[in-house]
């Protein structure tokens, strides 16, 4: 059993930022285990991605690669990683909790005969693996228990890509493994990707942002809160309910399903603090939350808070912005 | 087309959570239950399909007795009919086991697609429907707010982050999972429940479908969440709270 | 003087040749109205049974007949003068009876009832005064449809009514005549074949006109539902409501049928009035309308051609138009009915509507809210749990239990019953009374809301409820009727009624109590000592900005010096299910009085102007045309009173997003219960 894995996924070229965490999420349960923890990339050019892992302290790294995993596909990903797997046999593999992680690693882990742990918050003794249950309102507790390799997904947020340290001697051995793949075991075909609306809003480079949650109650109340952001110098973002709604464009959405931010501040507005909407927020350096509910679980994740109406209290912010601004 | 759309009957969404005695689960006494949130989009779409191509809607779902309300809403939003796995602890099983059952019953259907919600409001695994595909040897999708049937078989479209969104082509049969809100969900009518009445409901037993359960992943203990870090709470007057955040924001954070 | 001394004068003698005349003329009359009759008739009879219609008990019906048709009470009470004219010729018909019965037999020569004896100089001088009015009052309603146009009556003129009136003016005008002549003069036969012929011209068009409610209308008032917006339980497993003309009850049939056009309902219509499609006229003739066409037994869908689909969801379900009609039209079940056909069928499809109808499936409250939003107030507000012991249950309600306003009121309304000592708990669980769904036609919810709810007071050992809603409190009492037995409920104001005398009088802002007792001459406290009180108010209910807001209006309201001597103007708004739908009027007026001076709005009690909210369309979308809201809180605004007196959250509600775009010159918005809680001394906090 050859230690840990972690899977590495990219983004337009690059290495995610999740991935990072994932594999500090590697070392972490690489310390509990007294294994090793090492990447993977994978996909069709994996050279430069692999180049860009191992100037890391990632221990090994893999690239496996094959021209049919050039786009995403559950087929591809699974053959491929499924063949590495029973070839190497990995104690543990460690993904990023990533739309495509959790397209695929279920099925990969069934076809090993394993179940994934997925969404992992935090990894304590044993190993015992954190998830959250409940939406947020309870944590469980669970352990991987039989044969073979253990698969869990870690989620975003949950461990620092700031701790991964740089490769202390040069970089990281790279090999590369080239599975089996037969078009035919391709079934699906996927397309370009495609925006929903015409303009692209990029609020991971923001560096204050504005949120905007069910709290406002009205989308007459929006220019409040645009009036805000202008006093700010802040983008606007929103929860999801906001975005369903049509109030604010689909790219301005700010959660597990939507963009995952690191500002310096971060204003939640009537924003409730659904985890969906936490995890995406978890890289802020500082949180307010303004809301009518001092239960509201946006309240653990802030800094700040505010209880009251928003109706009062966003003029109010606004204008006390603007005076400061003047001093 | 026929269609089965596996469903879970889940506490509903602002139930209080309480731990149970052993610590293992939650206290299920006078907890209020229903359809999970994603599995009602999924029925709705497997609806929609069924009344613009014609075929039958199947509800496939495993637990106690108490999901009998449940199966009856999904009939009377317009499911042709049920299949109820009847299993009095789901929560013995892991994501595996119950996929195994699934699957079970939905092999003997031949199915042209097999829909399932994103995930489930209580556990929030997300996995099961992939999970399906494998054992069923069928190609998938996840996180699907739209499906639409071609002469060469499926053209779905998927949700990624940040925004983006991507059409995927696939044979039938496959399985989806689908994600909430693509579409505006249907009330369940007086009309509705009047014929669900009439409709089958095939209750199997566990035990019929011999499946291995032994789980490989095993859920030891829940607990309610740490609070992690003390939040300053500024109050007073709405002109006097936002000056002093603005305060606080500039010297303490110092990131105005 | 010749009028006394005259009698009525006929021909005494008619050839052989006339009475065949007459007797063919009669028979083409009685033709030509059965023709017509006939037909509507056989399509009245041909509806669908109505299963929840029962004759007994039968007392109610005999006085509703006696009050509505003989006596023309509602006709003239809503439009008195037109009513009156009205009632003038319902009573010269009636009272000439027997006047036209022996004007036919004497034509056919065999008259018994003779001008000169002395019953028959009684009989026709009576029937002449009768013939006068009558005579005044159609020319006087001929005048106001003609001249005067009033917009109810519609935009076309009714060139139908104009003849009508002209051939009842002239049959009194025939009759009165004959007073004036002698039996062997050719004028009296003139008049008396003139008088034949009008009456005979008179009775085919009947069925073929609105003025089928002479004879219609009285069996449709006797045979109405019997109360107030009775909305009857669902026929079987295939009964969804009013689908198609299989489902019109003859009951409906002849109430469509039945139809005056007279426009009362529209006129009091809110919906009607601020250019909704809504307008409960054309919804009874457009049911008239398919039956004409296409008949009881159809298919068709009743929604559609004949009313657009839209229209039944503009209904705020007030009921000024049923309250109104005086020939016994019932509009809220057939609207209600209308709605049903639309919403338990599934064909009824509104973003709004649905998101209601998924929340309460799923959830407690028509908000959408967690549930525990309830239970966190109730903690915070120190609301005793109920537990069987206690007198009373307080219904929180949707309301009372989520809105920032209704907490208020529901906190003020504790106070006072704490003051008074009287016992209360409020259930650990509620879900919605299930009005929204009720009135919007979703059978399916309702039920489940009221059977959850029913047993939940079964379990708890509820005796009694009392609730600050008059949506809930008609829901509770009456709906839930269909799925059990619900205990008795009242309406906090008729709680506060009760025990009136016993609470402190509360005139103007903040005086504590002690200062304006009952004959409110006490001696002025000083201003400082004012402010002292208005600030120890502003905590006390413990809640949120919306009631320092109305603080903050009221020490505005302190240099105008309500003092006890001068007292504050407070108009009441009459809830629709308080009023009309309860007939509680006195009451909400009895606590106001005692806070303030009572000021009428111009529509008041039965009257009263609905604020929008009722009929579950307070949970839909934005209203087209004019806000119904706005409508009645500017003519609230305009009587120049000071505090608008609320007695249901709705209301209040409503009434606060229109009073909003008024800005500080607004009139302050307090419910009755909070008008009484300012009287309390502020340690009888709960």
């Amino acid at each position: 059993m050859s230690g840990i894995w972690v899977v590495l996924e990219e983004r337009e070229g690059r290495i995610g930022r999740i991935s990072w965490e994932a594999v500090v999420a590697g070392q972490k349960l690489a310390a509990l285990t007294g294994l090793a923890a090492n990447a993977i990339v994978i996909g069709a050019q994996t050279e430069a991605l692999a180049a860009e892992v191992a100037a890391k302290a990632v221990g090994k790294v893999v690239r496996v690669e094959h021209p049919l995993l050039a786009a995403y596909t559950a087929d591809g990903f699974t053959l491929a990683l499924q063949q590495f797997i029973e070839k190497e046999r990995p104690a543990y593999v460690v993904f990023p909790h990533t739309y495509q992680v959790r397209d695929y690693a279920p099925a990969l882990a069934a076809r090993l005969g394993q179940v994934l742990i997925g969404d992992v918050t935090a990894i304590g003794e044993g190993p015992v693996f954190t998830r959250q249950l409940m939406q947020g309102r309870l944590n469980g507790s669970y352990r991987h228990t039989g044969d073979g390799p253990c698969l869990i997904s870690v989620q975003a947020g949950a461990f620092r890509a700031e701790e991964l340290a740089a490769a202390a001697t040069g970089t990281a051995e790279v090999t590369v493994f080239s599975p089996s793949i037969e078009p035919a075991r391709i079934r699906t075909k996927p397309s370009e990707r495609f925006r929903g609306a015409a303009q692209t809003v990029d609020l991971t480079a923001a560096q204050m942002i504005v949120g905007v949650g069910r709290g406002i109650k009205d989308a007459d109340k929006l220019p409040l809160v645009q009036e805000l952001a202008t006093a700010l110098g802040a983008e606007l973002g929103a929860s999801r309910p906001i975005c369903d709604n049509g109030w604010l464009p689909m790219e301005r959405q700010i959660g597990s399903s939507g963009q995952t931010i690191s500002p310096k501040l971060y204003i939640a507005l009537g924003i409730s603090g659904a985890i969906q909407h936490l995890v995406g927020i978890k890289g802020s350096q500082c949180v307010v939350a303004i809301n009518k509910d001092p239960d509201a679980p946006i309240f653990e994740a802030a800094d700040y808070g505010i209880v009251g109406d928003l109706a009062e209290l966003v003029p109010a912010l606004t204008e006390a912005v603007k005076a400061a601004a003047q001093q | 087309m026929k269609i089965i759309v596996a469903i879970k009957q889940v506490p509903e969404r602002d139930a209080q959570v309480r731990i149970d005695a052993a610590a293992k689960w939650i206290e299920e006494s006078g907890l209020q239950h229903a359809l999970n949130e994603s599995d009602a989009y999924a029925l709705e779409e497997a609806l929609q399909l069924k009344e613009k191509h014609g075929g039958e809607v199947v509800v496939l779902i495993a637990g106690p007795e108490r999901v009998g309300p449940t199966i009856r809403e999904a009939l009377a939003k317009g499911a042709d009919r049920a299949i109820h796995i009847d299993c009095a602890d789901l929560g013995k099983l892991d994501a595996l086991g119950v996929a195994r059952l699934l699957a079970a019953a939905i092999k003997p259907e031949n199915p042209d697609l097999v829909l399932t919600g994103l995930q489930s409001d209580d556990l929030g695994q997300g996995q099961t429907g992939v999970i399906l595909a494998e054992l069923l040897g069928l190609p998938h999708s996840s996180l699907i707010l739209h499906v639409e049937k071609t002469d060469a078989g499926l053209t779905v479209k998927r949700e990624l982050e940040e925004g983006w969104f991507q059409t995927i082509e696939l044979p039938a049969p496959a399985v989806l999972t689908i994600q909430s809100g693509g579409n505006k969900l249907r009330y369940a009518t007086l009309m509705g429940i009047k014929r669900a009445r009439s409709k089958p409901v095939l209750q199997v037993a566990e035990a019929e479908l011999a499946v291995d359960a032994a789980p490989v992943v095993v859920l030891e203990r829940v607990a309610l969440p740490q609070k992690q870090k003390s939040t300053q709470i500024l109050s007073g007057t709405p002109k006097d709270a936002a000056a002093a955040l603005v305060e606080k924001l500039k010297f303490e954070a110092r990131v105005l | 003087m010749l009028l006394l001394t005259a009698t009525l004068a006929e021909p005494q003698y008619f050839s052989l040749a006339e009475k065949l005349l007459l007797v063919v003329l009669v028979a083409a009359s009685a033709g030509g109205f059965w023709l017509r009759f006939r037909v509507v008739l056989d399509k009245i009879l041909k509806s669908k049974k109505d299963a929840s219609f029962h004759l007994f008990p039968i007392s109610k019906r005999v006085w509703d007949f006696l009050w509505e048709v003989a006596f023309q009470a509602k006709v003239i009470r809503q439009r008195p003068l037109p009513g009156l004219a009205h009632a003038f010729v319902f009573w010269g018909f009636c009272a000439f009876v027997l006047v036209t019965l022996n004007h036919f037999a004497s034509g056919l020569g065999f008259g018994f009832l003779d001008p000169a004896g002395c019953f028959g100089r009684f009989y026709y001088g009576f029937a002449a005064v009768f013939a006068l009015a009558c005579a005044v009052g159609i020319l006087g309603l001929f005048i106001r449809r003609f001249l005067v146009r009033p917009k109810w009556l519609g935009k076309k003129l009714s060139y139908q009514s104009g003849f009508i009136a002209f051939l009842i003016f002239l049959l009194m005008v025939t009759y009165l005549a004959a007073f004036f002549v002698s039996d062997a003069a050719p004028a009296t036969r003139v008049l008396w074949w003139v008088h034949t012929l009008a009456l005979l011209t008179f009775l085919p068009i009947i069925p073929h006109t609105k003025h089928l409610h002479l004879v219609l209308s009285p069996a449709t008032v006797f045979l109405s539902r019997g109360s107030f917006s009775r909305i009857p339980p669902l026929d079987g497993d295939e009964d969804f409501g009013l689908v198609a003309g299989t489902d019109l009850t003859w009951l409906v049939s002849l109430q469509a049928y039945s139809c005056v056009e007279c426009g009362r309902c529209m006129e009091h219509c809110p919906a009607a009035n601020t250019g909704k499609l809504l307008n409960p006229k054309e919804i009874i003739l457009g049911l008239r309308g398919y039956l004409n066409d296409l008949g009881p037994k159809s298919e068709e869908p009743l929604l559609g051609k004949y009313n657009p689909q839209e229209a039944p969801f503009q209904c705020t379900t007030c009921g000024a138009c049923e309250f109104q009609c005086p020939v016994g039209i019932e509009h809220l079940p057939i609207l209600v009915g209308l709605r049903r056909g639309a919403v338990n069928t599934g064909a009824w499809e509104d973003d709004y509507g649905s998101k209601l109808f998924l929340a309460l499936e799923r959830g407690a409250n028509a908000h959408g809210l967690p549930a525990s939003e309830r239970d966190k107030f109730i903690e915070k507000a120190g609301l005793p749990i109920f537990d069987g012991t206690q007198e009373y249950c307080l219904w929180l309600g949707c309301m009372g239990g989520y809105d920032p306003k209704g907490r208020e009121i529901i906190s003020d309304f504790a106070r006072v019953m704490n003051y008074l000592g009287t016992s209360f708990g409020v259930l650990r669980k509620e879900k919605c009374c299930g009005d929204p769904v009720r009135r919007l036609g979703n059978d399916l919810v309702f039920q489940q809301l009221a059977e959850a709810n029913l047993e939940a007071f079964a379990q708890n050992k509820v005796k009694k409820v009392v609730s600050i809603c008059p949506h809930c409190v008609r829901t509770l009492q009456e709906d839930w009727k269909d799925y059990g037995t619900p205990p008795p409920v009242e309406h906090h104001s008729e709680f506060l009624a009760r025990f009136a005398d016993m609470l402190p009088r509360s005139v103007g802002p903040g005086l504590s109590p002690g200062i304006g007792t009952a004959d409110s001459e006490g001696a002025l406290q000083a201003p400082e000592k004012l402010v002292e009180c208005v600030s120890k108010e502003l905590f006390v209910s413990g809640h949120d900005f919306s009631r320092a807001e109305n603080a903050a209006k009221s020490s505005g309201a302190l240099a105008s010096a309500a003092t006890p001597s001068k007292p504050e103007k407070i108009v009441f708004h009459d809830p629709c299910y308080l009023g009309r739908y309860r007939n509680v009027y006195k009451q909400p007026r009895t606590v106001v009085k005692r806070a303030g001076e009572l000021v009428e709005a111009p529509r008041s009690h039965e009257r009263s102007f609905c604020c929008g909210a009722g009929g579950g369309l307070v949970f839909l979308g934005d209203e087209t045309g004019e806000r119904i809201g706005k409508v009645r809180a500017a003519e609230l605004v305009a009587t120049g009173a000071s505090v608008i007196g609320t007695a249901c959250p709705f209301c209040n509600s409503i009434f606060r997003d229109a009073l909003a775009e008024q800005g500080e010159g607004a009139p302050q918005l307090l419910d009755i219960a909070q008008l009484t809680a300012r009287g309390l001394p502020v340690s009888g906090a709960s």
